[in-house]
């Protein structure tokens, strides 16, 4: 299921992103790599949200860095309206950052404590020339557009909430007219009561300024509010990608199944009547991803054939694409799903890796 | 519910305040509540309501800055709050115990687990080390941590979060209390590990008729697991309940706000969310009139001149609001689709 | 009402305030900050006043007073007693404070410049870089300062210059390893990815993003480096290793050769000394409350 028309904004070609392990005594030699991402195609077409989400070590994050090359791709392509981004240089780079930007998860921690409100909007503006005349008058517009008053200016982030902060943070993606935006988290870390603010307001600036969002989360039942299509990853590959709609009503993947049987809902009758399927042990570690298929060692519906010798291929599914051997025989109930043992992850629970150098 | 059980913990009109450099914050402001025996209460508010400082004060592990300054919490025939703090070590990990959102902060990072699993069975039963190490390897399979019998020699980092957890909910068991607190147990955990955890604290509080106070902010985590809610905002009770009744029928603005706000699996997708605007309280003053009042579309003239009282509107369903939402609102906006 | 009406109502209640105006402010409660200050503050002026404070000059000798053996102690002309050569301790300690403040803020000066430096690059750059800058930094820091000072002192010959720059060389690493580690947390915060997301260029991004933001140990670091480079002067002044002419007034210097009048005339040892104490404690204090006033767990809202 690609983009309908091929008016892909962006491309995403088998793209992988690994993070070097180092060790050693006294100089860190390669051991090995945590494979953050590791092989993730994906088009966004222009205007659509497109939800990213998975558990911790799946990728998400880092494909959205990835995308915007703050962390250096290992492989692959990344193309941003018909143009190959992956190795441009910074300088050529710089003027294409205009039309891409990105909010994070953290309100105390994108923004930088030092500088004020001001500064911090009109930063991007600065940097791309448009730091001259009207600067302050179009700061205060945007603190408007995000619903933050005009005095906000001169006061500095930590004299706001978490809620505020996310909207200083939206003003400055939006500072330069961007047409992407990578939203890493932008909710998860906020009160419930504010989570829907933000949601809101980002729709709404999504259809005032005509902006295209790669919306990732852990959420799923935000992601699938805000998106048009849901992408499912799992252990740095996308297991499915599917209309938003339909992700819900009709889950192929075994791993999409498991996971939304794991989300609790808010109504007490749903819960007592539903059956979930649990997934047993840890999320494996990045560092050392099951062979084969990824999901096999947890999947409940794992098979003798194939799952653990064959990677599946992302192949097109009643409208999804799904990377699996069995999803139809999953579909059509010939597989029933069964309780695994439980493997848990031993040794340290997070490789040491250091992201690339700024 | 627990109208046939005589209650085990029974909370009156606390009231706890901490001395900041800003002034005094007033974190809880008169909750009462009980717990039988056996029962799930749920208290469930976002961040600051004053939730997890109930907690710490029932047990006398405020922070220095943090007072309580009235109520009580009847206990076995004493009152908590007024316990000193060798009479109330006595009661901590043995009958009352606690689980924490953060397993790394929690657990101490330079003693093996098998020593911090044995702590509580030394201190409270002077059980010597043998014993304790059988009792220990017991309850680490019993909450499902497989080799159990080597990982009682490893460390709190060798483990991952939903393990740590698993461990944190085995020492907190190991005395077999009779009430478990648990705060935010599952917030740091990704969400397939999330459902195993809740699944564990569900069959062992059963098989072993421990009262559970869950505590989160998570209404999807609450909806499943508690037969109780208690809704808290600026450390008082808006509402409490059954969580059917609260869920079906919420009649406080507060709880239909923070319902029509979280997006649902199970909704249609294009459901608008219709956020509570404005932001939590500032907790900086004794509340003089509802604490919910500018923030909600019901408010009448009386919301603004004092606090509401917390009664009841129907059997076993009460609600601090001089202007209750109607019984069949939220029903009534689910199933008409967008509000 | 609006979202953004209850918003600024909440705003304003409160002045904007940096984050350095906190931390001023909270300096100003701390007690022994304050303490700290005094004493700091005494130093100083007693060190830029000197002349007009001294009743006598600093080498100025007055034998008729030591005719019959060493020393004596205070008096009415002499507070703090004469030296072995009649000259007015008071008067010493006093211009002793001068030799001390620049001591201490020339080598301070020296290891902040170089150190930061270094720090700065290596945790900005990292790779190869860091790894070299690193291992040198370790290489001089596995000799004890004192140590390295007196071999620095050896290579160059004494006199009040080479402990200067020994006393900052020891101090060089010091600040590398400080600043580097700081730089390297805030590298990884999401502002500075944001503020690469905008397309800043490097050089700000170190100058306006981190640097910013790292430099608070720094400056608790430099205080207390204060303290000690002047405790690490005097010691290379009392090995000798200072200023070659005795008669200079610098606190070590003085209390060269005190030893064996210690039990007739202990005063010379002990003044200089308690001198020393009382300004490497009042750099001390403010090192602390510098310490506590600028930890960002205490920054803004609870």
């Amino acid at each position: 299921m690609t983009a309908a028309n091929g008016d892909a904004l962006v491309l995403v070609d088998d793209l992988k992103v690994y993070f070097p392990i180092r060790s050693g005594l006294v100089m860190d030699r390669h051991v090995g790599d945590v494979k953050a991402v590791d092989g993730v195609s994906l088009e966004i077409e222009r205007g659509e949200t497109l939800g990213l989400v998975g558990e911790s070590g799946c990728g998400k994050s880092t494909v959205g860095r990835a995308l915007l090359r703050l962390y250096e791709p290992t492989a692959g392509r990344i193309t941003f309206d018909g143009t190959d981004i992956t190795h441009l240089g910074e300088g050529q780079l710089r003027p294409l950052r205009r039309r891409m930007q990105m909010i994070f998860q953290d309100p105390y921690a994108s923004l930088n404590p030092r500088h004020s409100v001001g500064r911090i909007v009109g930063e991007p503006l600065r940097v791309h020339g448009r730091g001259g005349k009207g600067l302050g008058k179009t700061i205060r517009e945007l603190l408007q557009t995000v619903g933050l008053p005009a005095d906000a200016i001169t006061r500095y982030p930590h004299e706001f909430s978490g809620g505020q902060r996310q909207r200083i943070g939206l003003a400055r993606a939006l500072a330069l007219n961007p047409d992407f935006l990578v939203c890493d988290e932008p909710v998860s870390a906020l009160d419930v009561s504010i989570q829907a603010q933000i949601v809101n307001l980002m729709e709404q600036l999504q259809e005032e300024f005509a902006l295209t969002y790669l919306f990732i989360a852990h959420d799923l039942a935000v992601v699938r509010h805000i998106s048009d299509r849901i992408a499912v990853m799992y252990l740095g590959q996308i297991m499915e990608l599917s209309p938003a709609d339909d992700l819900y009503d009709n889950p192929l993947h075994p791993y999409t199944i498991s996971l939304l049987s794991a989300i609790p809902i808010p109504d007490p009758e749903v819960e007592s009547r539903r059956s979930s399927i649990l997934l047993q042990g840890d999320l494996p570690s990045p560092a050392n991803p099951p062979a084969a298929c990824r999901f096999h060692t947890r999947c409940p519906y794992v098979q003798p054939t194939r799952c653990r010798d064959e990677e599946p291929v992302l192949r097109p599914l009643e409208g999804h694409l799904v990377k699996c051997h069995y999803a139809e025989d999953v579909k059509a109930g010939l597989i029933t799903p069964k309780q695994r043992e439980a493997v848990f992850e031993p040794g340290a629970a997070e490789p040491a890796y250091e992201p690339p150098v700024v | 519910m627990s109208a046939t059980r005589t209650p085990l913990l029974t909370v009156d009109d606390l009231h706890v305040r901490f001395g900041t450099s800003r002034g005094l914050v007033y974190a809880v402001n008169g909750i009462s509540f009980d717990i039988a025996p056996g029962e799930t209460l749920g208290i469930v508010g976002e961040s600051g309501c004053g939730k997890s400082v109930t907690s710490l004060a029932l047990l006398g592990i405020l922070a220095r800055n943090g007072r309580v300054t009235a109520g009580t919490a009847m206990f076995g025939g004493r009152d908590l709050l007024k316990l000193k703090d060798d009479e109330l070590r006595s009661i901590r990990g043995r009958e009352i115990a606690m689980i924490f959102q953060d397993p790394m902060t929690s657990l101490n990072p330079v003693l093996t687990v098998g020593k911090q699993l044995r702590e509580p069975l030394e201190a409270h039963f002077g059980m010597d080390k043998g014993q304790a190490d059988r009792r220990a390897l017991e309850l680490l399979e019993q909450v499902g941590i497989p080799g159990a019998k080597q990982r009682l020699r490893d460390y709190p980092h060798q483990f991952s979060g939903g393990m740590r957890q698993r461990v944190m909910i085995a020492i907190a068991l190991a005395c077999e209390p009779k009430l478990l607190i648990a705060d935010e147990p599952t917030t740091a955990l990704d969400v397939t590990i999330q459902a195993q955890i809740l699944e564990l604290l569900r069959t062992l509080v059963a098989d072993r008729d421990t009262a559970l106070m869950l505590i989160t902010h998570d209404l999807g985590v609450v909806a499943g697991m508690c037969e109780r809610v208690n809704v808290m905002y600026a450390g008082m009770f808006m509402e409490t309940g059954t969580a059917t009744a609260l869920f079906a029928q919420p009649r406080h603005p507060y709880t239909l706000g923070l319902l029509q706000s979280v997006p649902r699996l199970d909704s249609g997708r294009r459901q608008k969310l219709m956020p509570i605007p404005g932001s939590p309280r500032n907790m900086l003053s004794d509340p003089s009139e509802c604490p919910f009042a500018p923030r909600c579309r019901y408010e009448v003239e009386q919301s603004r001149q004092q606090v509401p009282p917390l009664e009841e509107i129907e059997a076993g369903h009460q609600v601090r609001c001089f202007n209750p939402v109607p019984a069949d609102e939220w029903q009534r906006q689910r199933l008409g689709g967008a509000a | 009402m609006s979202i953004a009406e209850l918003e600024s109502r909440e705003i304003q209640l409160e002045q904007p305030q940096g984050l350095w105006s906190d931390a001023w402010h909270r300096l100003r409660r701390n007690r022994g900050a304050l303490i700290g200050f005094g004493l700091v503050s005494t130093f100083v002026l007693v060190a830029l006043f000197a002349p007009l404070i001294a009743p006598y000059g600093p080498r100025e000798q007055n034998l008729s007073l030591v005719a019959d053996g060493c020393c004596p102690g205070p008096s009415a002309e002499h507070l703090f007693g004469v030296d072995q050569l009649g000259r007015d301790e008071f008067s010493r300690v006093v211009y002793g404070a001068r030799y001390s403040l620049l001591i201490g803020l020339v080598s301070v000066a020296v290891g902040l410049s170089f150190g930061l430096v270094l720090g700065a690059v290596a945790g900005f750059f990292g790779g190869i870089i860091d790894s070299v800058i690193m291992r040198m930094m370790d290489i001089m820091l596995a000799i004890p300062g004192l140590l390295l000072a007196i071999g620095i002192v050896a290579m160059l010959g004494p006199g009040i210059w080479q402990i200067m720059i020994a006393v900052g060389v020891v101090n060089i690493p010091i600040f590398a390893r400080l600043l580097r580690g700081a730089v390297l947390g805030q590298r990884e915060n999401d502002f500075v990815l944001a503020a690469r997301a905008i397309g800043v260029p490097r050089r700000t991004i170190l100058g306006s993003h981190i640097l910013p933001n790292a430099i608070s140990p720094v400056i608790v670091a430099g205080t207390l480096a204060l303290a000690t480079a002047i405790i690490d002067v005097a010691g290379l002044g009392f090995l000798g290793l200072g200023p070659q002419d005795p008669a200079t007034p610098e606190w070590g210097t003085m209390l060269t050769g005190t030893i064996r009048y210690l039990q007739t005339a202990p005063h010379l040892a002990i003044i200089p000394g308690i001198a020393i104490v009382i300004s490497v404690l009042g750099f001390n204090l403010i090192g602390d409350g510098l310490r506590e006033a600028l930890d960002p767990k205490l920054r803004g809202r609870a």
